[in-house]
């Protein structure tokens, strides 16, 4: 079975700084892998990498055997990779309604979207993220007027709308509540199984409780991967966070 | 889940006021001179509109739509230049316009196709069809160009308004420069009538002035049903965040591309528009204050709001007209509706349609909370 997402020698010099630094991991079809790494790991410039944002200058990066590399973002987005940012990033203006809606996004040209109204399947489609997410009582509130879990909510409610095959969360759960955290959690493990997911996150008791496998980046390498338990024995990465310097 | 409709809210309402006032105004007003003055009114309110398209739907702010408003004009104007009177006074077997006469060197044939430099350039303009196709045609070729360049380099914001402001500056001096085509400062006058089928549209004629009453309706309820169907949805959200629309596949200056481009197409043609009923192309079309009054126009009367920006122009305007002729106000008009501009851009963001929409809300509670159109007026359904 050809892997979701290959990541492969994956580089990008910063003028001399190179924030990844040759990066390889394979992550399979259903999977759920959370990355962990101290400050200035690369984490969020791995995702940045994946997604189109950063252009790499080495290495290779493949969905489902697809080299996509390197293309513009809304390309990669085509292709099948969904991305949550870190600050919540929604449509502001719009209702939580026409955010989901936008999220539909099979159909991407112009031409082809100059229609009313969407097919029957789109709209059971968003009916059914409406569930997942508990999103209901608010679907006509503007996407601005939320409160922070709400807006997160929505934003992964769109990419699972959006049906994103990969999906990249950098750290889906930054300055929520505990109750809000638990809530993320719930709705990230429903997606498992059905969708591939790469997981930023800092919060350990929220990575216990989703991750399956993790890796662990360091200086913009691979540093350690496996299961969480045994990651968490690992004496590099326990050096790495330390910071003893130790790893290289 | 609610289906997608053209109007929501009730405000289907305006705009059928809206078009009953526009189509039934010849009724009541028999002054054929106030009637050709709100022809003029209403093609600014056809470019509130196409304001209203580009900056309240898009985020886009064009400082230099009498760009295209004033290619719309000169090419209809080069056609009904060649259809003027005097233009067949000139000694030769077709037409050729007045000013060339004034302007050829010495010895030069009495011809269209070489009394001065570029003359050739009216040739096909003989045809009034030709003219009246390039007036929308060529704007929307040079929008084309012009946002696609601008749309995927991801120039935004104040530099999209500095790059159009910069442009219509220079097609202005361009324009001005080429005396012997265009007559230079001068612009084109004296022109001759819209003739369609042998019937004459006079500018002082009830016809002419459904021409641009119809044009301004048909306009208005296209870009109605633009910014309600998906692509306008989408391009909404591009106006919100261009980055999430990326992340979700949108190539979003695709999107910008084609909204800017049918922006500039309808005022293009309500350039056209302009000189049927005014009789003259100048360069002042390219004026930069014209450009800036169109975005003050949209801003009074709500830039997210298709109609209010159109009755924003055309209240204005008419205000304008009356108060100027006002001894008192002449000289204090500009001033006033500076500190309307200031006023409503600090108190009332949404301009009067956001005025409008709230005294409706306040009366009709029952029917629309409020709360959940809080950035656009005319929201369309997804």
């Amino acid at each position: 079975m050809v892997a979701a997402l290959t990541i492969d020698g994956l580089e990008v010099d910063f003028g001399g700084f190179k924030a990844v630094n040759g990066m390889s991991t394979v992550i399979n079809r259903g999977e759920l892998r959370v990355v962990l790494g101290p400050n200035g790991a690369g984490k969020t410039t791995l995702m940045d990498l994946i997604s189109g944002k950063t252009a790499s200058t080495a290495g290779e990066v493949r969905l489902f055997g697809r080299e996509i590399t390197n293309r513009p973002e809304h390309q990669i987005a085509r292709a099948g990779v969904g991305r949550k940012f870190q600050i919540p990033s929604v449509f502001r203006d719009l209702t939580v309604r026409d955010n989901l809606s936008v999220a539909v996004s099979h159909e991407p040209r112009v031409f082809r979207n100059l229609r009313l109204g969407m097919a029957a399947a789109d709209r059971a489609r968003i009916e059914e993220v409406i569930e997942l997410t508990g999103l209901e009582p608010v679907l006509d509130v503007v996407a601005g007027d939320l409160s922070h879990g709400q807006m997160q909510w929505l934003e992964l409610g769109m990419l699972i709308t959006q049906q994103a095959k990969v999906i990249l969360l950098d750290e889906p759960t930054a300055g929520m509540t505990q109750a809000e955290t638990s809530k993320t959690a719930d709705i990230i493990l429903r997606l498992k199984g059905s969708h591939t997911l790469l997981v930023v996150e800092h919060d350990m008791a929220f990575v216990r409780k989703i991750a399956e496998r993790v890796t662990v980046m360091h200086m913009g390498k691979l540093l350690a991967e496996g299961p969480m338990a045994k990651i968490e024995q690992d004496p590099a990465v326990r050096d790495a966070y330390l910071g003893s310097g130790g790893v290289q | 889940m609610s289906q997608s409709k053209l109007f929501k809210y009730g405000d289907w309402g305006i705009y059928v006021l809206f078009i009953v006032i526009v189509l039934g105004l010849p009724l009541v007003m028999t002054d054929v001179f106030w009637l050709n003055r709100i022809a003029k009114y209403l093609v600014y309110g056809m470019l509130g509109i196409a304001i209203a398209l580009s900056w309240g739907y898009a985020g886009i702010l064009n400082l230099g739509q009498g760009l295209f408003f004033g290619l719309g004009a000169y090419m209809v104007a080069m056609s009904l230049k060649l259809q003027s009177y005097t233009s067949l006074q000139q000694g030769s077997e077709n037409p050729v316009p007045d000013f060339m006469l004034w302007n050829a060197e010495p010895g030069a044939p009495t011809e269209l196709c070489c009394i001065t430099s570029g003359s050739w350039l009216w040739l096909p303009f003989q045809a009034q069809g030709f003219g009246m196709a390039m007036a929308i045609i060529l704007p929307v070729i040079v929008a084309l160009i012009l946002s696609s360049a601008i749309f995927r380099l991801r120039v935004s914001g104040v530099y999209v308004a500095i790059i159009t402001l910069a442009l219509v500056l220079l097609v202005r001096l361009l324009i001005i420069d080429a005396q012997p085509v265009t007559n230079g400062f001068n612009g084109l006058t004296d022109l001759g009538w819209l003739t369609i089928g042998g019937v004459e549209f006079d500018p002082y004629l009830v016809s002419t002035y459904y021409i641009v009453a119809v044009s301004i309706c048909v306009v208005l309820l296209a870009t109605r049903w633009l910014v309600s169907t998906r692509a306008g949805l989408i391009l909404q959200s591009t106006r919100d965040d261009p980055n999430r629309s990326r992340y979700l596949g949108y190539d979003v200056a695709a999107y910008q591309v084609f909204f800017f481009t049918v922006s500039a197409g309808i005022a293009g043609f309500a350039g056209m528009l302009y000189v049927i009923a005014a009789e003259f192309a100048s360069p002042s079309f390219l004026d930069i204050s014209f450009s800036i009054s169109m975005v003050v126009w949209a801003a009074v009367g709500g830039r997210s709001s298709l109609i209010g920006a159109a009755i924003g122009a055309i209240l204005i305007n008419t205000i304008e007209a009356t108060a100027s002729e006002t001894e008192m106000f002449q000289e204090a008009w500009k001033l006033i509706i500076g500190v309307i501009f200031v006023l409503v851009v600090l108190y009332m963001p949404r301009g009067l349609a956001g005025l409008a929409e709230d005294l409706a809300g306040l009366f009709g509670k029952s029917r629309d909370s409020g709360r959940t159109r809080r950035a656009q007026s005319s929201a369309p359904a997804e």
